[in-house]
């Protein structure tokens, strides 16, 4: 699956951003494929979840063109994201811990039949998305509440599939996580690009990126600071790239942490 | 990732085996604190009916028990879904007497007829919900200030209004407290048969929501609770009717008029809170504003919507209180908003929103009730009255609190 000659889901190109005086995005450009993970890394302040903003309708850029599919678009307000097809997860879950599973899925996009919500048909469709993100949660009826919180993980991810959305962006899904919730998110993750998705990941955690990730794209103050393959980059130069450091020649002990399902060629 | 996953999630079978029984009873159309609930006001009824020596179950005790709190259970209604959206509602005392004297003057000073006061009454009830709601939807005000403002906007206006009693009403309209259902099917021995008719077809329309749900549930194959559990749970419900209408039926006049309309509102707003989208939002927002905000709801609008609706509820009560009174005073209506709320959480509500139920208002506001009506017959002081409904509040609410955290919920 190659990437060139086609075109990408996603482009975003030349996008500045300024708060005040802090220039916070420059020329900053991202191409994102479909059946495509591409990590959007760099150190606090990098400008990551600036630019995720833009893609989801929060923030607009104040120079810079977005690209869906090769049409340029504006993306005034997260309702118009999800018009578009792009769905978010944001860091801090907007979920409601008093409803159950099925209720957060269809938040403000609920299915009615006539004046009544059509609760048969929406726990039908959650059932349905759960499976195909092979989520081990144990009822669509259970309270938020009575989930960990990586089971929460999951239902925000699951609902980015109400509504057949083509990009997905995900703002630190894994942060403060246990190690299996984490690799249960970063399972649904493979499962998002096996559906066909573009996913952009915004991570810290250089073992996830390198676990599910394709691509890695590098902010370093707002600027773009290198595009990595993973299969073929090590652990260092990533972490040069996003600290700016030259990179040093060392026993590769931190081998590609992929495992054998990410069979994805970049 | 070679995590060991579940490759079969969401099997009923297995879904059956790992939920823990709080949430399985969940599936039971309730909470098991619903159940809860219901089980400690049939020990408070039957407690009361052994301290009385079977006073308090006597015909015209229990319909007087409805004409005595139907103003309570008629606020709660529209309490319990402001304080599922995470808010308070201080005024509904105030707007009680307010448009109780709006009510009387259209038909005493206007020469209005009854009906068409009602009216006035209704929409006076709305024009205060909407002021309310806009200070709170629109401008962001916390519902505790604007409703504590409206407390005392509204009592004020109570008294410029009525400056003495307004009396001399319609005996159509004083009819509506404490007035039945006219006897037009006669009787069987002593029990009016209207009155068993009702409690019939309330019984049946039920059962056939229930059976009808439970249909449903198994066109789109989902997990419906055993067949078991949801006949015992008909067969209580029909006690539970089959008693109440029995009993009332052989009460002096049959079936409260009163309680037809709080029936008809318990109905109309069970199904607006459980099954609309509407609904759906209110307990959104008590969840998490902010999340249901993100998620394309529109919290401002259900805000609004929701003092609205607690407005005309007020007005309601008042109409309820007015013609219960006889006259419209402008005093009426003191501490109702604590009855209310008192009802909401001693039937459930969580204090910090986003849970709560219409029944479960209703019970406890019946709670409320039966304890007034059962210490009242055992002459107790009105002083201690007050003191031991306290604590039942503080123990409800403590009880609920104590289960939730050894169930690690919250």
């Amino acid at each position: 699956m190659s990437d060139e000659a086609r075109v990408p889901l996603l482009a975003m190109r030349g996008i500045t951003m300024r708060f005040g005086a802090v220039e916070a995005l420059v020329d900053v450009d991202l191409e994102v494929h479909a059946h495509e993970v591409v990590a959007l890394v760099g150190d606090n302040g990098a400008g990551k979840s600036t630019l995720a903003k833009m893609i989801s309708g929060v923030l607009q850029p104040d120079a810079g063109i977005i690209e869906i599919d090769g049409e340029p678009v504006t993306v005034p307000t997260p309702q118009a994201a999800a018009a578009l097809g792009v769905a978010t997860v944001f860091q801090d879950l907007a979920l409601c811990e008093n409803l159950d599973v099925t209720s957060n899925l269809f938040l403000g996009r609920e299915l009615r039949s006539r004046w009544v919500r059509d609760d048969g048909q929406m726990e039908e469709v959650a059932r349905r998305i759960l499976r195909s993100l092979s989520s081990r949660i144990p009822s669509v009826r259970s309270p938020l509440s009575t989930l960990s919180k990586g089971q929460r993980q999951s239902v925000a991810i699951a609902r980015t599939l109400i509504g057949s959305p083509r990009i997905v962006v995900l703002d630190e899904p894994t942060a403060a996580l246990s190690v299996v919730q984490t690799a249960e998110v970063l399972t649904h993750i493979e499962q998002l690009r096996n559906l066909g998705l573009a996913v952009v990941l915004i991570s810290h955690n250089m073992t996830d990126v390198r676990a599910v990730a394709d691509r890695i794209e590098v902010l370093r103050h707002g600027r773009n600071n290198g595009s990595l393959d993973v299969a073929t980059s090590s652990y260092e130069e990533v972490i040069a790239a996003i600290t700016g450091a030259p990179t040093e020649p060392r026993p590769a002990q931190h081998a590609p942490l992929r495992s054998s399902t990410t069979a994805w060629p970049a | 990732m070679s995590v060991d996953m579940n490759t079969t999630p969401n099997l009923p079978a297995g879904e059956r085996a790992r939920v823990p029984l709080s949430q399985r009873l969940g599936g039971l159309g309730g909470n098991a604190r619903q159940y809860g609930i219901f089980g400690a006001l049939v020990v408070i009824i039957l407690l009361f009916q052994v301290l009385t020596d079977g006073k308090l179950l006597l015909a015209n005790n229990v319909a007087s028990l409805f004409q005595q709190n139907a103003y309570v259970m008629i606020l709660a209604i529209g309490m319990v879904m402001v304080i599922v959206a995470g808010h308070i509602d201080l005024s509904v005392g105030s707007v009680v007497a307010f448009v109780g004297g709006i009510v009387a003057l259209s038909m005493r000073d206007l020469d209005l007829p009854w009906a068409v006061a009602i009216l006035i009454g209704l929409a006076a009830g709305a024009l205060v919900g909407a002021w309310q709601g806009f200070w709170v939807a629109y401008i962001g005000i916390p519902a505790f200030i604007v409703t504590l403002a409206g407390m005392l906007v509204f009592r004020g206006l109570a008294l410029v209004l009525v400056g003495e009693t307004v009396a001399g009403l319609p005996p159509e309209f004083i009819s509506i407290a404490g007035g039945s259902l006219p006897n037009v099917l006669g009787f069987v021995g002593n029990a009016d048969v209207v009155t068993l008719v009702i409690g019939a077809v309330a019984f049946l329309a039920l059962a056939f929501t229930q059976v009808r749900a439970r249909q449903s549930m198994r066109k789109h194959n989902l997990h419906a609770e055993p067949v078991g559990v949801f006949i015992t749970k008909l067969v209580l419900v029909a006690l539970g009717i089959g008693a109440l209408t029995v009993i009332l039926s052989f009460s002096a006049g049959g079936t409260p008029i009163v309680l037809v309309i709080v029936g008809v509102l318990v109905v109309v707003y069970s199904f607006l809170m459980g099954r609309t989208v509407f609904g759906r939002h209110i307990y959104a927002i008590g969840g998490n504003r902010a999340a249901a905000a993100l998620s394309g709801v529109s919290t401002k609008r259900v805000d609004f919507w929701i003092f609205v609706n607690i407005g005309v509820l007020a007005a309601v009560a008042a109409i309820v209180t007015t013609s219960r009174a006889g006259a419209a005073i402008a005093a009426a209506g003191q501490n109702y908003e604590l009855d209310a709320i008192a009802a909401c959480f001693i039937g459930g509500a969580a204090v910090t929103g986003g849970i709560g139920r219409i029944s479960g208002a209703i019970v406890g506001a019946l709670i409320m009730g039966v304890l007034n009506m059962g210490l009242s017959i055992m002459a107790v002081d009105p002083a201690w009255q007050q003191a031991i409904k306290g604590l039942v509040l503080l123990l409800a609410v403590a009880f609920d609190l104590l289960n939730k955290r050894r169930a690690g919920t919250r």
